[in-house]
């Protein structure tokens, strides 16, 4: 069909929700100064796909089969070179798009006076109810692509919880306290450690790193609940309420035959995990907390309280146990390597505070020592230098927290 | 008085809306009054949706939340959403096909503005899709030389955007004081 110059050109959008649509239509109506619109597929002349969309190769696939001799033009983040379509990249620059329509207007006129095969009544009636399904027109929302929906997932409860907020005297109260330790003297404080292995939290490090290893689901008893290991989905099941797994945690138990500690194998177990998805903790979360309840204030040993620590990534904080200033902590040791007492200084805070920190972080496997070469080339300051907008996203973190 | 934003993007289903809407002091409203500045040609699309919402401080000041459009490919509309902005939060989908491919278009679209400012991703849906995990991000990350913040977020939940936002905050100032 030869086009008149006068006509807009008529283009359907498929993959793409209604607010992309609006979009397109902004355009055309702006930039592309109206030489074209968007309409239907039947009454469409070129069809546009975001090729990105996840069910975009049977689109193109039917958009083939249906109007082989309409233009087609696709829209994706990677290039595209596919036989007999148009390809504009994203994000997409107003000039490129229109570039593409022009290309398909000029194969619109190029094509001989038939005009082009549209979608008529007859193929329409072949389209059987299930290929309606699996066609999305354009003018419907585009539902997101869901994959490996698993309905017990839903079922498991959120057990992140925020200490955040604490006061002081609260947060004390919360992890628990530990007998000896004077931590209004620095240096009893620079002291305060604890050796994991000797609590519950080493225990329960050593069995998961074992079933992670034999890839097998393992059940630790202990003389109190048994724990059950589940590998594949990093997850842990205890059928504990939160006060008595605190107070477990900060039991010391010896390592020994008598501490009635041992491992075994799934099979043997009769488990009843499956009736109480409630009793499910992901692993790092189960670590985070029981490390927060052992540590009660102090570090770990196996962490020279000398040498800068730093972070890996941030923890996942959504979706554990917040302690006070544990965000604050995590920026700085994202950014550079301290020693716990250059952060507590840094900040102005108690070390306590950075010491339940990295005790919880190192539980899970995201603190790091720094070695000593490295230390030697790295000194930071106490002082944190402020940003400009400093008032600004304090008032911002007080209407956040308000 | 100077106009603060903070910027949400990410792909259709991320829970942008949502978000904004989880700690804005008003419902999400349409940007008809924005359009007035826009430039005539853009007069005509005044029904445009785009979210946004506003966080009242307590001395009066005002911070704009604004969402990009959900399948947003055009650049003109980011430049003139990041001008004044704080920081960026990205949320992902992690239902969709490649969440990861979406997080590489995402922050090499506002590459210029993050290295400005800071970024924190929220991950949404991991409870109907566990995969790629929280991990899994980072070390996608890793490769291109970024630590940013990234939570598993329900937009839906006060408190996930909220630790969320509060990320990219310490990110560009640790010494703020909780």
């Amino acid at each position: 069909m030869k086009k008149n110059k006068t006509k807009p050109l008529l283009l359907a959008l498929y993959g793409m929700d209604e607010r992309t649509h609006k979009t397109m239509a902004m355009y055309l109506k702006g930039p592309y100064k109206g030489k074209a619109i968007i309409v239907d597929e039947f009454e469409a002349e070129v069809d546009l796909i975001d090729a990105d969309y996840i069910k975009a190769k049977d689109i193109l696939e039917q958009r083939k089969q249906k109007t082989p001799e309409r233009p087609i033009i696709l829209l994706s983040l990677e290039k595209l070179s596919i036989e007999g379509t148009l390809y504009v990249k994203k994000p997409i620059q107003t000039e490129d798009l229109a570039k593409a329509l022009k290309l398909a207007n000029n194969q619109l006129n190029l094509k001989s006076a038939k005009p082009p095969k549209a979608f008529s009544e007859q193929s329409a009636a072949v389209i059987s109810e299930q290929e309606k399904v699996l066609d999305p027109i354009a003018t419907e929302k585009q539902q997101p692509a869901t994959k490996n929906i698993d309905k017990d997932e839903i079922k498991k409860t959120s057990k992140h919880r925020t200490a955040k907020d604490l006061t002081e005297g609260h947060f004390s109260s919360y992890i628990g306290h530990v007998e000896g330790v004077d931590f209004s003297d620095p240096e009893q404080v620079i002291n305060a450690s604890f050796n994991p292995k000797e609590f519950f939290l080493g225990f329960v490090q050593s069995a998961l790193r074992v079933s992670k290893e034999k890839g097998r689901i393992l059940q630790l008893n202990s003389g109190w609940k048994p724990l059950v290991f589940f590998p594949l989905t990093q997850e842990i099941w205890l059928d504990a309420n939160e006060k008595q797994l605190r107070a477990f945690a900060g039991l010391q138990i010896k390592n020994n035959s008598s501490s009635g500690m041992n491992l075994v194998a799934a099979d043997t177990v009769s488990s009843n995990c499956n009736r109480k998805m409630e009793g499910f903790y992901e692993a790092d979360h189960f670590l985070w907390m029981l490390a927060v309840w052992t540590s009660k204030g102090r570090y770990p040993n196996t962490i020279n309280i000398n040498e800068p620590v730093f972070l890996k990534q941030w923890p996942n904080f959504t979706r554990l146990l917040v302690t006070p200033h544990a965000m604050r902590i995590a920026a700085l040791l994202v950014m550079q390597p301290r020693t716990a007492m250059s952060v507590a200084n840094a900040l102005k805070i108690k070390p306590q505070y950075v010491f339940v920190f990295i005790s919880a972080a190192n539980a899970v496997g995201l603190l790091s020592q720094v070695k000593r070469q490295a230390d030697e080339l790295i000194s930071p300051a106490d002082e944190v230098k402020p940003s400009k907008t400093k008032g600004l996203l304090g008032r911002i973190l007080g209407r956040l927290r308000g | 008085m100077s106009q603060y934003k903070i910027i949400f993007t990410g792909p259709v289903g991320a829970g942008k809306t949502t978000a904004i809407n989880s700690i804005s002091d008003v419902a999400p409203v349409k940007t008809d009054a924005a359009a007035s500045d826009m430039t005539k040609s853009r007069k005509a699309a005044t029904t445009v949706a785009m979210d946004y919402g506003i966080m009242n401080l307590d001395d009066g000041e005002k911070i704009h939340l604004y969402g990009t459009p959900g399948q947003e490919r055009f650049d003109f509309m980011w430049d003139i959403l990041t001008v004044g902005g704080i920081g960026l939060v990205l949320l992902l989908d992690n239902t969709r096909a490649d969440p990861f491919q979406d997080m590489q278009f995402f922050l090499d679209s506002f590459s210029g503005f993050i290295s400005d400012t800071s970024v924190a991703i929220g991950v949404t849906q991991m409870d109907l899709s566990s995969k790629p995990s929280i991990n899994d991000y980072h070390e996608q990350l890793k490769a291109m030389d970024l630590k940013p913040a990234v939570f598993s977020v329900d937009a839906r939940v006060k408190n996930d955007v909220s630790l969320l936002v509060q990320a990219l905050l310490f990110s560009l100032d640790p010494g703020l004081e909780d």
